[in-house]
């Protein structure tokens, strides 16, 4: 390989030489913004022991105590989390090789779970690291309408070298995702298959989402009438995944970009009384009243997004920030890209945003707490707070600013990304 | 908008070999040709000199005629004054590698018309004749504070066709061609053109690529041979002589040999940038490289012929395995050993509002400040020949400038307004504007609500 000063390369050099287990460290900011409750942004100092947050003081001049490695930054923020991505199934290469997000070879996959395409190997899983991300939803790709099923991961492993995805889950089935809009018809349509049209995909999730509660409700009688092994019903995998998402166990995420679309999607969410969010999202500020009073959380995808088709045409800077002034929670995402970048940072997504009318705090937010909080995390990561994980990205400079840089990046205690080496 | 008178010359000649070319608007006059217009109490970055604090830029007829502190810049009666005390005044972005007008908005392929995949060589293609002006993504453009763009044929082709130097304003493409150029010449390498193979057809391999581009050189060669010959034998008064065949595709391409006509070289991996090099070498032509994600690993090479680098900046390596390197240091690198470093947008692959932040992330990948505002200015100018013209804020240059609203470089800066030729063509503070530069546009009349903007 060529010498190459690239930060994908140095996250990985030194992923591979970092200790094995968690040391002690003492991370003191000027700017410490722990989105946790209380004022952001003054001095502070974050205490971390065995891979969790021990203790956050805020306050000017605060002494390291003995036994802990000191790290200071100008700014200090918990490790961010994108709520919605492909990295880790959908490789840098985009060659058939290392494209595994998309399984569309039948409209509902709601038997596949990104857990067994997810490759932390993966130059762009590491590369996001890098920028800050620590934990992520890792999502099947757009083109099925009933796509499969989400998993929340880190991006780095404090235990290994060797990141198996059993050491980074978070949560297996995080959520099932549906896709709506040009997508899938497109996929499809060409092949003259269904769905060719929207009023299709729509139908078909309507449908296969009707037999799982069927199913749910044929496993429910078995089981009351004291599951004599004669009368069992069969086993199908996608009814009994989707099982789980119309008894509101596993959220689902509709994928939708245009406002007729995310009007489908909360029309669907309604009948059948799912837990549910919308990602991408890319018109809801045309009707972000009709998602407010569905109370919805919306993913918000990738804010520099291109107008690469008519349904993201409407894009704006300012999608985000309407959302969130109209009351409704957000996270940002940065979601599937097709083509180049073939990931998207999202703390570059989220600095544009920042700046067309979100503003810093809210921002942050986004892509801390509130995005654990609609993922259900928040027990875990997500903000600086006595006993959660040590997730932590030390800055330079204001973090959305473009000429800041990361410096280091801990997950669970371990610095796994270091500026310069 | 100022009402613009253009005259369209029945024809240019451009070299005497050749007989003329296409027409091209010789001058565009305005109606206020000599209205004087001062823009005053700004931070003036002029780039080809040290900042200004507290600036004068005095424009006339579209010129800039005169610059410099407050108080020393003598106003002439009559002046429209324009107060930007607390702004920042810089010459307007020259984007070097654009697609906007021939790939426009939104991307649905019935509109996209960068790339004409009948043939791997087609120098007699002009972007001029594809190039919509309506196109949102030029408003786009000009909301982030583009001036001056080299909109481009695609990178599917050895040879993509000839490429339009134009100013981001006007209705028609001769309103928006830049007097007196004739544009360059898209040339790409690497894995694109290869997708030719995948029909069976050439080229298949870097190899033909290669051979297809010399071939192509070398027929101009002898085009230009019996041309010069033809010639010679004219002035020497032979009557009999006849005319060789006129071929519009070798005509461009002699313009290449000639040194009239630039080469714009997609290419990305170290080798194909060599590859690249090789090439003008051997034909000596001039050629600029374009992307150039492993630019930096030859950048010695780069630097002893003076061959500048025109550099897209994504957010993250890959998508294709060419860019698989990529770096945001790899500008910084560039500049380190020497070569001039410009920032395109090669809109829509990253958007023309955000050219300034490409710059920026050079910055962040180790590039200095200096070279990062160059890179969005002169050298890029330099790059298309029209450093006479634009790309710095000098007396006799086009008064091409932006506003902004802080430090050129910053996340959080807006470009507030956009002037071509003394002509303001982007007013942030105008609700339908600010929904080009802030997207929404396609909805904007149904949505009266967003009028104001989200902030």
């Amino acid at each position: 390989m060529k010498q190459s000063l690239s930060l994908p390369l140095v996250a990985m050099a030194l992923a591979v030489g970092l200790p094995a287990h968690a040391q002690n460290f003492a991370v003191s900011a000027d700017h410490l913004y722990t989105m946790d409750a209380g004022l952001q942004g003054g001095p502070g100092l974050v205490l971390i022991r065995d891979g969790k947050i021990e203790d956050v003081q805020m306050g000017e001049g605060i002494a390291t105590p003995n036994g802990y490695q000191a790290i200071h930054g100008a700014y200090v923020t918990p490790g961010l989390i994108d709520a919605y991505t492909s990295t880790g199934v959908s490789g840098a290469y985009n060659i058939p090789a290392d494209q595994d997000q998309d399984e569309s070879t039948d409209p509902n996959t709601a038997d596949v779970n990104v857990r067994d395409s997810l490759n932390p190997e993966d130059k762009l899983y590491q590369y996001v690291n890098a920028y800050g991300v620590t934990t992520m939803q890792v999502t099947p790709g757009p083109k099925n309408p009933i796509a499969g099923v989400a998993g929340i991961f880190k991006t780095a492993g404090p235990n290994s070298p060797f990141r198996t995805v059993d050491q980074l889950v978070v949560r297996l089935n995080s959520a099932m995702v549906f896709n709506l809009g040009d997508t899938p018809k497109e996929t499809y349509g060409s092949n003259h298959k269904a769905p060719v049209t929207r009023m299709k995909t729509a139908e078909m999730i309507r449908e296969a989402l009707l037999q799982a509660r069927q199913y749910q409700e044929k496993w429910d009688k078995w089981k009351e009438e004291k599951s004599d092994p004669a009368k069992q019903p069969g086993l199908d995998m996608k009814l009994a995944a989707l099982a789980g998402v119309v008894s509101g166990k596993t959220p689902a995420i509709f994928n939708v970009y245009r406002a007729d679309d995310i009007d489908t999607a909360i029309r669907i969410g309604t009948e059948f009384h799912l837990k549910y969010m919308l990602a991408s999202v890319t018109e809801g500020y045309l009707i972000r009243d009709k998602i407010r009073q569905a109370g919805v959380p919306c993913l918000v995808g990738a804010v520099m997004q291109p107008f690469n088709d008519l349904q993201t045409s409407n894009a704006t800077y300012e999608n985000a920030a309407l959302l969130q002034q109209a009351g409704i929670p957000i996270a940002i995402m940065t979601g599937y890209v097709g083509y180049v970048p073939k990931s998207r940072v999202l703390l570059f997504e989220t600095a544009i945003a920042a700046a067309n009318g979100l503003g810093v705090d809210p921002a942050l937010r986004a892509i801390t707490i509130s995005a654990a909080k609609i993922l259900g995390i928040d027990d875990k990561t997500g903000s600086l707070a006595k006993g959660k994980d040590a997730d932590i990205v030390v800055f330079d400079g204001d973090p959305f600013e473009y000429t800041s840089h990361v410096e280091q990046v801990l997950v669970q205690g371990a610095v796994t990304y270091q500026k310069g080496q | 908008m100022q009402k613009t008178k253009v005259v369209l010359m029945a024809a240019v000649c451009l070299g005497a070999a050749l007989g003329c070319a296409f027409p091209l608007p010789l001058v565009a006059q305005t109606d206020h040709d000599n209205n004087v217009l001062v823009i005053e109490g700004g931070r003036i970055l002029p780039i080809t000199s040290p900042p200004i604090e507290h600036g004068v830029l005095v424009i006339k007829g579209g010129k800039i005629v005169a610059f410099g502190e407050q108080g020393k810049v003598e106003i002439p009666a009559g002046a429209t004054v324009k107060d930007v005390t607390g702004k920042i005044v810089m010459p307007g972005i020259v984007d070097s590698h654009s697609h906007i007008g021939i790939d426009p908005n939104p991307t649905v392929s019935d509109s996209q018309d960068g790339n004409e995949m009948s043939g791997p060589i087609q120098p007699a293609l002009r972007a001029l004749d594809a190039i919509d002006p309506a196109d949102p993504n030029i408003r786009m453009a000009t909301s982030g504070g583009i001036t001056t763009a080299n909109i481009m044929p695609g990178s599917g082709n050895v040879m993509g066709g000839q490429t339009a130097y134009v100013k981001l304003r006007g209705t028609t493409i001769e309103q928006m061609l830049i007097p007196g150029t004739i544009g360059g010449m898209k040339m790409a390498n690497g894995s694109n053109p290869k997708n030719y193979g995948s029909r069976g057809q050439a080229p298949m391999t870097r190899m033909e690529e290669a051979a297809l581009a010399r071939g192509i050189y070398g027929k101009a060669q002898d085009y230009k041979a019996r041309w010069d010959a033809y010639n010679k034998a004219v002035a020497a008064g032979d009557k009999t002589a006849k005319a060789p065949d006129r071929d519009l595709g070798l005509d461009a391409v002699v313009q290449i040999l000639d040194g009239k006509r630039i080469v714009h070289n997609h290419t990305h991996r170290a080798d194909d940038v060599m590859t690249v090099v090789r090439l003008a070498d051997e034909f000596h032509y001039r050629v600029v490289v374009h992307h150039g994600t492993e630019s930096c690993e030859v950048a010695d090479e780069l630097a002893k012929r003076h061959i500048g680098v025109t550099f897209t900046m994504i957010d993250a390596p890959g998508g294709k395995p060419e860019t698989i390197n990529f770096s945001i240091s790899c500008p910084a690198r560039l500049e380190k050993a020497g070569v001039k470093v410009a920032f395109n947008t090669d809109d829509p692959i990253t958007n023309s509002r955000l050219l300034l932040r490409s710059a920026a992330l050079g910055v962040r990948g180790g590039m200095s400040e200096d070279a990062a505002m160059k890179g969005l200015t002169i050298y890029p100018a330099e790059m298309l020949d029209l450093q006479g013209r634009v790309g710095s804020l000098e007396p006799g240059k086009d008064a091409d400038f932006i506003v902004l609203s802080g430090a050129p470089l910053s996340v959080y800066t807006k470009v507030l307004e956009t002037w071509i030729e003394g002509e303001k063509v982007f007013d942030r503070s105008n609700p339908i504007d600010l929904r080009y530069a802030t997207g929404g546009f396609n909805v904007i009349s149904r949505y009266p609500q967003l009028q104001g903007g989200g902030q």
